[in-house]
């Protein structure tokens, strides 16, 4: 079926068909964080949430079921899908910070102040509805830049939803509509796999490999959560036990997805325990390591494939060496005074994409910055996880092709000169594919990543360097979210829509947005370039 | 005992013919006719036009009473197919060629036996192996192991600068450690000799040795050989065969292989581990100098077509390999091939025969020597045999044949002059075909 045939109105049918399926699904998952703030007794919260749910709801199921049979989406069509339905998703997903904000009588909210804090509630800033798409792109995509200046003070119901939105997005929101609504034919199911995650089959068939992905995400966040809760009563026995479970259950969902809310005010520092740091940095390995590994590794039931993975290995590797370089880069700086506390922490953040933040960047000198923005951020954790970055696998391919090029100086002019990679040998022609198409992404992620630094050094406050610069928009490229404090309430707009846009091409590795944006100015028509 | 080949080419014709020198009862199917009807007429043994897969053409061949079932056609679907028909029309044993090393694998888990197949046979494979015990030594033109191993059956070209040049065994005996082998034949232009006493050596003589010990040290040490160690192998020829090589040995050599079809060298060089595929011809001589063929140790030449392996491997010889193997399907060419200079030759179907042979174990033809018209029998001396508890010097044996090793109580050692057989002991024999009816007739 080609989309040359039927005219533009049926395609868009078709988009916005599937789009109202993940709708549909979003508010679904609303009556979550609506169950939490009601057993928190956050009745405006559990009216904010009622409202966009019915919103998401009726809006998904109108579009979802309203329109017929429409085409069969193909390819490019499913990577419109992702592009668009991400974009809907974080707007659809704003509702819920903007009407809680603005139903929430300020007396109400500043109820939501711990005691003996002097700053008055952060819910304010969430009345600003681009602040709210902000907070929402934030969350969905897994980033972790924050709004909420001081994140308690936004009500239980919304600082679940905040992590819980993140949970979803990590694993996929178009992988649980596959995998929940099930309706799409295989054929659709892959190409809509593919455009949202790595697209590696596990299973015969899409939607049993989409259930599969769940199951082994849920069961990793469930293993975190436990593992937090028995850490926190071992490090803090002081520490009520109604916050342990709740701070557990956002930091297991905001690690295994690697996104890096945090139900504290200043992260995980809040502690004030290097002890719960470094328990802390176990939950967030875990979520930089990719799905299908913990499916191979569940399957064979062999501790040994965490040495014989190659990308798990690569990421264990990555955390301690950069962690370790880090601490003695920011030991010799004699800025921070306990660098390797600071350094191991922050890298491992970094480099899973994370961004639980214990330390002020700001403070830290070019060097590090700079080491924690090329050889964290920029990296990434493993493909198939819920990181972002250019991701470790094909950093390693690049590494791999250098060695390959190198090596074929070597061989005679006729032989095959095949490469082994990740298990696999790969031929010429193949490996030039890998390479390529790597490289592109690579190439215009960077790219992203340098326009975004020069407008951001334009479009900062005061007080900042070229190196905060680099650092914030890498941070908002790779979904990371740690910030040195570009990213505020006061921030300037232009900046805050970069920020958005840039979290969300980097939750869907680019190449789909950019889909649409040709489709928008150039049509489908196949043109020569 | 009745035995059913079902075969549509080669290896089910050669096998035919070899059985057939030992086995009266042998009915051969086969798809084509002309074929048939020559086998039928030259080898006088009964055939059966059609597919082996029919149930028809099966119990036409006297499946019921077979006692043996052999599958051997090139296409291993067939050939499985057939057994599992045949086993259950009452075939006792079945052998099934394949050419999936799966199967070979994951025998157990695949538990062939219970689903008809008693034994699997991939002549690609066992001719992969038999390079592989060549290359171990590479001075061995043969390398074959005995009963696991308790003897093992070597060849040895003596050159003009051994000390066993004009000397006969009579003057050499004293040389010979503790009796560890025995010089069980020699070829000497195509003649085979069994040795005597009094049997002079002369220069360019193909000895046959069995030995008692794996290491062939002790035999170098006799015939002033000098032994050498192989690293980089040349493989020429990406068929199966030359898969199965390049699988095998890449654990142990550094392996180049040599194949003409693109689309092959690409299979290869994705399946095959550290092996370094070249797209080209492995007869064209500048390729060859291009790649440095001088730096090779070994080349093992295994295209589909004998007389190229022929050349390339008198090519290799010409750029100072050490050692040439190469895969002679035609059986005619073996003697000459010899004389062209090449070291060792592998033969499929003699791969596949001898390992049905041993497979069959019944007291007879144990194996086929290469080109030679010689046999290794394998007997177990019965009870009241003429050949138990007398001296074997006093036995009057055939002067064509020897007993060269024993086994009694999982232990092998060679036979002499003055040793005596026991009962149930394991004996084999070297023997000239002439003679082999004679020699049956000392240990029944």
């Amino acid at each position: 079926m080609n989309i040359i045939k039927h005219n533009s109105f049926d395609t868009f049918k078709m988009l916005f068909k599937q789009i109202g399926g993940l709708l549909v699904v979003l508010g679904g998952a609303m009556v979550v964080p609506l169950i939490v703030s009601a057993v928190y007794a956050e009745f405006y919260s559990v009216l904010g949430f009622l409202l966009s749910l019915t919103i998401c709801v009726t809006i998904g199921l109108s579009l979802y079921k309203g329109i017929g049979t429409t085409l069969e989406p193909l390819n490019r069509h499913a990577l419109i899908i992702a592009a668009l339905g991400w974009l809907f998703l974080a707007i659809m997903g704003a509702l819920p910070f903007l009407i809680i904000a603005h139903i929430t009588p300020d007396h109400i909210a500043n109820l939501f102040v711990p005691s003996g804090e002097g700053y008055s509630s952060s819910l304010v800033y969430f009345k600003n509805p681009l602040h709210a798409v902000f907070e929402s792109m934030s969350a969905f995509t897994t980033t972790g830049l924050s709004m909420a200046v001081h994140e308690p003070s936004i009500g239980k119901g919304l600082l679940f939803y905040r992590s819980f939105a993140q949970w979803l997005g990590g694993a996929g929101i178009i992988v649980l509509a596959i995998a929940v609504l099930s309706q799409n034919s295989g054929r659709t199911a892959l190409f809509l796999y593919g455009s949202e995650s790595s697209g590696e089959r596990l299973k015969p068939t899409v939607i049993e490999t989409a259930r599969s992905i769940w199951k082994i995400y849920l069961g990793i966040t469930l293993f975190s959560l436990v593992y937090l809760v028995a850490g926190t009563l071992i490090f803090l026995p002081d520490y009520p036990i109604s916050n342990v479970i709740f701070d557990s259950v956002n930091h297991a969902m905001a690690a295994q997805s690697t996104g890096g809310f945090s139900s504290l005010d200043n992260s995980i520092a809040t502690y004030g325990s290097a002890k719960m740091e470094m328990l802390h940095i176990l939950p967030m390995i875990l979520g930089a390591l990719s799905l299908p590994f913990f499916f191979r590794l569940f399957r064979e039931k062999d501790i040994r494939l965490f040495w014989r993975d190659l990308q798990t290995r690569a990421v264990i590797l990555f955390s301690i060496v950069g962690g370790v370089l880090l601490s003695f880069m920011l030991m010799e700086s004699q800025i921070i005074s306990e660098p390797f506390r600071v350094g191991l922490f922050q890298f491992v953040s970094a480099l899973s994409t994370t961004g639980w933040q214990t330390a002020d960047v700001h403070v830290w000198d070019s060097a590090s910055i700079f080491f924690i923005v090329i050889a964290g951020m920029v990296v990434g954790g493993a493909a198939g996880a819920t990181v972002g970055g250019i991701k470790m696998i094909r950093v390693l391919l690049f590494f791999k092709g250098i060695l390959w090029k190198i090596n074929g100086f070597f061989k005679s002019e006729h032989s095959i000169h095949v490469v082994e990679f990740n298990g696999k040998r790969l031929l010429p022609s193949e490996m030039y594919k890998d390479l390529g198409s790597a490289a592109i992404f690579s190439f215009v992620y960077l790219l992203f990543v340098f326009v975004s630094t020069l407008v951001t050094f334009y479009f900062m406050g005061d007080g900042y360097s070229i190196s905060d610069a680099l650092f914030e928009s890498a941070s908002a490229q790779g979904t990371v979210g740690l910030s040195c404090g570009i990213t505020n309430p006061d921030m300037s707009p232009v900046l805050e829509v970069l920020y958005i846009v840039q979290m969300w091409c980097g939750r869907l590795e680019i190449i789909p947005v950019l889909v649409l944006f040709r489709t928008i100015i150039m049509g489908t028509r196949p043109v020569v370039v | 005992m009745k035995i059913v080949i079902a075969g549509d080419g080669e290896v089910g014709f050669f096998l035919a013919k070899l059985l057939e020198q030992e086995y009266r009862d042998i009915t051969l199917i086969d798809t084509q006719e002309n074929k048939l009807k020559y086998v039928e007429s030259e080898l006088g043994i009964a055939t059966v036009l059609g597919d082996s897969t029919s149930y028809r053409v099966l119990k036409e061949s006297g499946i019921a009473h077979a006692d043996l079932l052999i599958a051997v056609t090139s296409n291993e679907s067939v050939n499985i197919t057939t057994c599992l028909i045949g086993k259950r029309l009452g075939a006792k044993y079945t052998i099934a060629r394949i050419s999936n090393m799966e199967y070979l694998i994951d025998k157990e888990t695949l538990d062939l036996k219970n689903l008809g197949i008693d034994d699997l046979i991939s002549p690609e494979s066992l001719a992969a192996r038999e390079i592989k015990y060549i290359l171990k030594s590479p001075v061995l033109t043969e390398a074959f192991e005995i009963e696991g191993g308790l003897l093992n059956c070597m060849g040895v070209f003596i050159d003009k600068s051994s000390p066993l040049v004009n000397r006969t065994i009579k003057e050499l005996t004293q040389f010979m450690p503790d009796k560890q082998f025995v010089v069980a034949a020699i070829n000497r232009g195509g003649d085979i000799i069994i040795p005597r006493g009094d049997t002079q050596f002369k220069r360019n003589d193909h000895l046959f040795f069995i030995s008692t010990q794996k290491q062939p040290d002790a035999i170098f040490d006799f015939t002033g050989n000098h032994n050498y160690s192989i690293k980089n192998v040349l493989v020429i020829g990406g068929s199966q065969t030359g898969k199965y090589v390049a699988l095998r040995l890449s654990k142990y050599y550094n392996i180049t292989l040599i194949e003409k079809d693109i689309r092959k060298c690409n299979l290869l060089a994705k399946s095959i581990p550290n092996v370094q595929v070249i797209c080209g011809d492995g007869t064209d001589a500048k390729l060859l100098e291009r790649e440095k063929i001088y730096n090779y140790d070994a080349i093992v030449s295994v295209t589909g077509n004998s007389e190229t392996n022929i050349f390339v491997c008198m090519m290799a010889k010409e750029y100072g390999v050490k050692k040439t193997v190469a895969m002679v399907e035609n059986v005619g060419l073996f003697d000459h091939s010899r004389k062209l200079g090449i070291d060792s030759l592998i033969n499929k179907k003699y791969a596949a025969s001898n390992f049905i042979f041993r497979s069959i174990h019944k007291g007879g033809q144990f194996s086929q020597l290469y080109g030679i018209d010689a046999e290794i029998l394998e007997f177990v001396v019965q009870k009241g045999a003429k050949a138990a508890r007398v001296p074997i010097r006093e036995l009057r044996f055939p002067e064509c044949a020897i007993i060269a090793g024993v086994v009694r109580n999982g232990q092998g050692f060679i036979a002499s002059g003055t040793s005596q057989l026991e009962p149930n002991d394991k004996v084999f024999v070297f023997s000239m075909p002439k003679s082999s009816k004679v020699v049956r007739s000392f240990f029944c």
